[in-house]
C-alpha cells in the first residue's frame, strides 16, 4: 500500500512537472543575467554554407548594442511556417521569423502577423525595391520586411552560339528570334535530340509566366480582377504547345526526367543551349561547369517593345501575432535588412538582397563573372515582377494549373482550357 | 504477500477495538485493484483523450466552421460540405484518383500476396533465403524507397523502361505522362506485397496437412485443391489484409507527395489524392475548416465501406470452429 501511494504521489508531481514545462521555460527565456531582452529568431538557414553567414549577422548585431541577446533557432524548411502557426495559434510565438514574401497579406488577413507601420516611418520603405515594399503591404500597412529577392534571366551557351553560326554577343531579344536562334541551336541525330536550343518551360520558370509577359506584364488577377482568358494569354499558350509538337512529347519528358541533380543540369551538361533561370544559377555554373562560357541576358520580350517581363519571389522578416518583444524584435529586423547585414549577405550567399543600396554596394566590389551576372541580375529587378496571393483567391494557382497541364498535354484547346480555367478561379472567390 | 499481512494485522487491531479508517475498511480489495488498474494505464487514457478524441471532436466541431487555426471560427454550418460538392472541382478530381487507386490496389496486392505465400510455402531446397529476399522490400520504406521509383521509372534511362526495351517494348513516361500516373504507383505497390505476403504465409503453415490427405484420396487436382482447401481455409486473414489494405489506400499521401513536382499531384492532378489535397487545404491555404469537413467525409465513407466488408465477408470467410459470427 504505501508503494501505491508513492506512486500516485510521484505521478502527480511529474504531471505537474510536465504541465509546469512550457510556461516556465518561456518566462525563462526572455531575459538574459544581466538584463538583455532574449529575441527569438527562427529561421530556415541551417545548411553548411547559410547558417554561418546568418550567425555572423546576428553575432554583429549582438555585439553592437547592449540591451537585447538575438538567438537563433533554426528549423527546417515547411516545417518552418506550420510550426511558427502552430505557436501563433497558442499564443507562444518567436519574435522574428522568415517567412514567405508572397503570401505576406494572407497572413495579415489571418491575424498571424503583426502590424509594423508603429515603428517605421515615411522613408523606410525608400531603403527598398518597391515592387518588393508592395508585397508586404496589407491595407496600407507594412506587415513585414522584405530580406532577399530573385529573378529569372535566359542563361545561354557561347559556344553553342558560335558552332551555329550566331553571334555570341547578341543574345536573342523577342519570341521570334529565340524560335529561330533555337532551331539553329539544335543538334539531331535521326529521331533523337543531342542538343536542344531552348524549351521555355525547362528551367526556373513555368507557362504562366510566358503568358503574363505576353500580355504585357499582366498577371493573372490584378487588383482583383481576374486576367486568365485573355486572347494573349491563349496565344501563349499556343505557342508554347508549338515548342512541344516541335521537339516531341517523348524528347520533353526524357529530358525533363533526367532533371534534377546540379551534376547533370542539361544546360551544364551542354544538353540545352539556352536555359532560364534565377541568377544564383551561376553559382552551379562556376562550381559544376569547368570553365564554361556562357552570357546572360534578359527574358526575350514578346515582341519588340512589349518588355522584358521577369518574374520573382523571396523572403521577409516578419513578427508573428502575439511575440512577446515586438519593439526589441523590429530594432534586430531592421539590422537584418539594413545595407551592412543585406551587403554581407549577398557576398557571401551570391543572393539578390531587397536593399538597394547594398544590392548596387555588391555589384561595384564583385569581380569577373561573378560581377557580370550579378549586375545583369540587379538590372533585371526592375523589370521584375511578384505575384502575392490575392487574399481574395488564395488557392487559385491549383486551380489554373490542371488546365495549363491539360492543354499542354493535348487534350483541350487553349480558349477552352482558360475559359474553365478563370470560371474555377471566380468559383472559389472568397467574400 | 506484505497486503495479507497488513490485511491480518487490520483485522488483528480491528477485534483489539482500536479505531481503524472506515473509508479504508469500505474500499474492498477489488475496488483497490480497480483503481490501481486505471492509475497504470492513466497515460493512456490522459494520452487517447487530449491527443486523440480532443482533437477528433475538436475538428468536428471545426468542420461546420470557417476555422483558419488563427483568426475565424464562425459557425456555417453546411457550407464546407457544400462546397465539396458543388464549387471544388478537384474535391472530385481527388476523390476519383483516391477510388481508382483503392480499387486496383487492394484486389492487385492482395492477390500478388497470396500468389507469393503459396509459392513460398513449397518445401523446395533453398525456400528461407527466398523468403527472406521476397520479404526484404517490406522492410524498407518510405521517402528513399519512393526516391528509388522515381529513378528505376524514369522514362529514358529508367531500368523499368530499359527492361522493357529489352523485350521490344516501348515504356511509357510513368510519372510524367497523366495516363501512367497511376499505374507506376500501383507498380511501386506490388514491390511492397512481403509484409502481407508473411501474415499468409504463416496461415499456410496452420492450413491442417490432414485435408489435403483426405482431398488427396478424392483425387482432387491442385487447383480444386488450392480453391476448396486453401483459400477458404486463409479466408480470415485475407479479409483482415482487404480491411486493412482498403483502409489503408484510401489513406494514400507520401506518395503522391514526395514523387510529385512540390507536392501538386502530379500533371494535370493526376495523382492529386484525397488526403493530398485535403493537405493543401489545411496546411497551404490553411482552411483548416473545409479540411476537417474533407476528413469527415473520408471517414464516413471509409465507415460505410468497412460495414460493407463486414456484411459480404460473412459470406465468405470461414472461422475453423466457429459459428460464423
Amino acid at each position: 500500500m504505501k508503494k501505491g501511494l508513492i506512486f500516485i504521489i510521484s505521478a502527480i508531481l511529474l504531471i505537474g512537472t510536465l504541465a509546469g514545462c512550457s510556461g516556465e521555460e518561456s518566462v525563462q527565456a526572455e531575459k538574459t543575467k544581466d538584463g538583455k531582452v532574449i529575441v527569438d529568431f527562427w529561421s530556415f538557414w541551417g545548411s553548411e554554407t547559410r547558417r554561418p553567414i546568418i550567425e555572423k549577422i546576428i553575432e554583429d548585431f549582438n555585439n553592437s548594442q547592449d540591451e537585447i541577446l538575438v538567438k537563433h533557432t533554426y528549423l527546417p524548411w515547411g516545417d518552418i511556417w506550420t510550426k511558427n502557426l502552430a505557436s501563433v495559434a497558442a499564443g507562444n510565438p518567436a519574435d522574428v521569423i522568415i517567412n514567405d514574401i508572397n503570401s505576406v497579406a494572407q497572413r495579415a488577413e489571418n491575424a498571424q502577423s503583426e502590424d509594423l507601420s508603429k515603428y517605421i516611418d515615411e522613408s523606410f520603405k525608400d531603403q527598398f525595391y518597391p515592387h518588393l515594399w508592395e508585397t508586404v503591404m496589407y491595407e496600407d500597412k507594412p506587415y513585414a520586411v522584405p530580406f532577399n529577392t530573385d529573378t529569372r534571366l535566359l542563361f545561354y551557351n557561347k559556344d553553342a552560339f558560335k558552332e551555329a553560326g550566331l553571334d555570341p554577343e547578341k543574345p536573342p531579344a523577342t519570341w521570334a528570334e529565340l524560335e529561330e536562334y533555337a532551331a539553329k541551336l539544335d543538334i539531331k541525330d535521326g529521331d533523337r535530340y543531342e542538343r536542344v536550343g531552348f524549351y521555355p518551360l525547362w528551367g526556373s520558370i513555368g507557362a504562366a509566366s510566358w503568358m503574363t509577359s505576353a500580355d504585357g506584364g499582366k498577371g493573372f488577377i490584378q487588383d482583383g480582377e481576374l486576367y486568365i482568358n485573355t486572347p494573349k494569354k491563349q496565344e501563349a499558350l499556343q505557342w508554347l504547345l508549338g515548342w512541344k509538337e516541335r521537339l516531341g512529347e517523348k524528347t520533353v519528358q526524357s529530358f525533363e526526367a533526367e532533371f534534377g541533380s546540379e551534376q547533370s543540369n542539361p544546360f551544364i551538361a551542354g544538353k540545352v543551349a539556352m536555359w532560364v533561370d534565377i541568377g544564383t544559377f551561376y553559382t552551379q555554373i562556376r562550381d559544376y561547369g569547368e570553365n564554361m562560357n556562357f552570357g546572360v541576358a534578359p527574358i526575350p520580350a514578346y515582341e519588340k517593345g512589349s518588355g522584358n517581363w521577369s518574374d520573382g519571389g523571396g523572403f521577409v522578416a516578419e513578427i508573428p501575432k502575439g511575440a512577446k518583444h515586438p519593439e526589441e524584435a523590429m530594432k534586430f529586423i531592421k539590422y537584418l535588412t539594413g545595407p551592412e547585414a543585406q551587403k554581407y549577405w549577398a557576398m557571401k550567399n551570391y543572393d539578390n538582397v531587397a536593399n538597394k543600396e547594398a544590392a548596387e554596394a555588391v555589384v561595384k566590389e564583385l569581380k569577373g563573372d561573378d560581377k557580370y551576372v550579378y549586375e545583369a541580375s540587379v538590372k533585371n529587378l526592375d523589370q521584375t515582377q511578384l505575384f502575392p496571393v490575392p487574399v481574395k483567391y488564395p488557392d487559385y494557382q491549383n486551380r489554373i494549373n490542371p488546365h495549363i497541364d491539360n492543354v499542354l498535354l493535348g487534350k483541350t484547346k487553349p480558349e477552352k482550357a482558360l475559359a474553365k480555367a478563370e470560371k474555377d478561379v471566380e468559383k472559389l472567390k472568397r467574400k | 504477500m506484505k497486503s495479507y499481512d497488513t490485511t491480518i494485522a487490520r483485522r488483528g487491531a480491528d477485534l483489539a477495538g482500536k479505531k481503524v479508517k472506515t473509508s479504508r475498511r469500505r474500499m474492498s480489495r477489488q475496488t483497490r485493484e480497480n483503481i490501481f488498474g486505471y492509475l497504470f494505464i492513466s497515460p493512456w487514457i490522459i494520452g487517447f483523450l487530449g491527443l486523440t478524441l480532443g482533437p477528433l471532436l475538436f475538428s468536428l466541431f471545426a468542420s461546420f466552421t470557417d476555422y483558419n487555426i488563427t483568426s475565424r471560427m464562425n459557425f456555417i454550418g453546411l457550407d464546407n460540405f457544400k462546397r465539396m460538392f458543388t464549387i471544388d472541382d478537384l474535391f472530385k478530381t481527388s476523390l476519383w484518383n483516391t477510388l481508382y487507386y483503392v480499387l486496383f490496389s487492394v484486389p492487385l496486392t492482395t492477390a500478388g500476396a497470396i500468389f507469393l505465400s503459396v509459392l513460398l510455402n513449397q518445401k523446395v531446397r533453398g525456400m528461407k533465403f527466398f523468403r527472406t529476399l521476397y520479404y526484404l522490400p517490406a522492410i524498407l520504406s518510405g521517402v528513399a524507397v519512393y526516391f528509388l521509383w522515381m529513378q528505376l521509372l524514369s522514362p529514358s534511362t529508367g531500368l523499368v523502361n530499359t527492361f522493357l526495351a529489352w523485350v521490344g517494348i516501348e515504356g511509357p513516361a510513368w510519372l510524367f505522362d497523366p495516363e501512367w500516373t497511376k499505374p507506376a504507383l500501383l507498380l511501386m505497390k506490388m514491390w511492397s506485397v512481403g509484409g502481407g505476403m508473411l501474415l499468409y504465409l504463416a496461415s499456410l503453415q496452420g492450413v491442417s496437412a490432414s485435408l489435403y490427405e483426405a482431398a488427396d484420396l478424392d483425387g482432387a487436382g491442385v487447383m480444386q485443391k488450392f480453391f476448396y482447401i486453401t483459400l477458404p481455409m486463409i479466408s480470415p486473414i485475407i479479409f483482415f489484409d482487404v480491411l486493412t489494405s482498403t483502409i489503408g489506400s484510401f489513406q494514400i499521401f507520401q506518395e503522391a507527395y514526395v514523387m510529385t513536382e512540390n507536392g501538386s499531384g502530379g500533371p494535370g492532378n493526376s495523382l492529386l489524392f484525397y488526403n493530398l489535397h485535403m493537405w493543401n487545404n489545411a496546411f497551404e491555404v490553411f482552411d483548416m475548416g473545409y479540411a476537417s469537413a474533407m476528413a469527415w467525409l473520408l471517414f464516413i465513407v471509409v465507415m460505410i465501406l468497412t460495414i460493407i466488408n463486414m456484411k459480404l465477408g460473412k459470406k465468405w470467410v470461414h472461422y475453423e470452429g466457429g459459428d460464423n459470427k
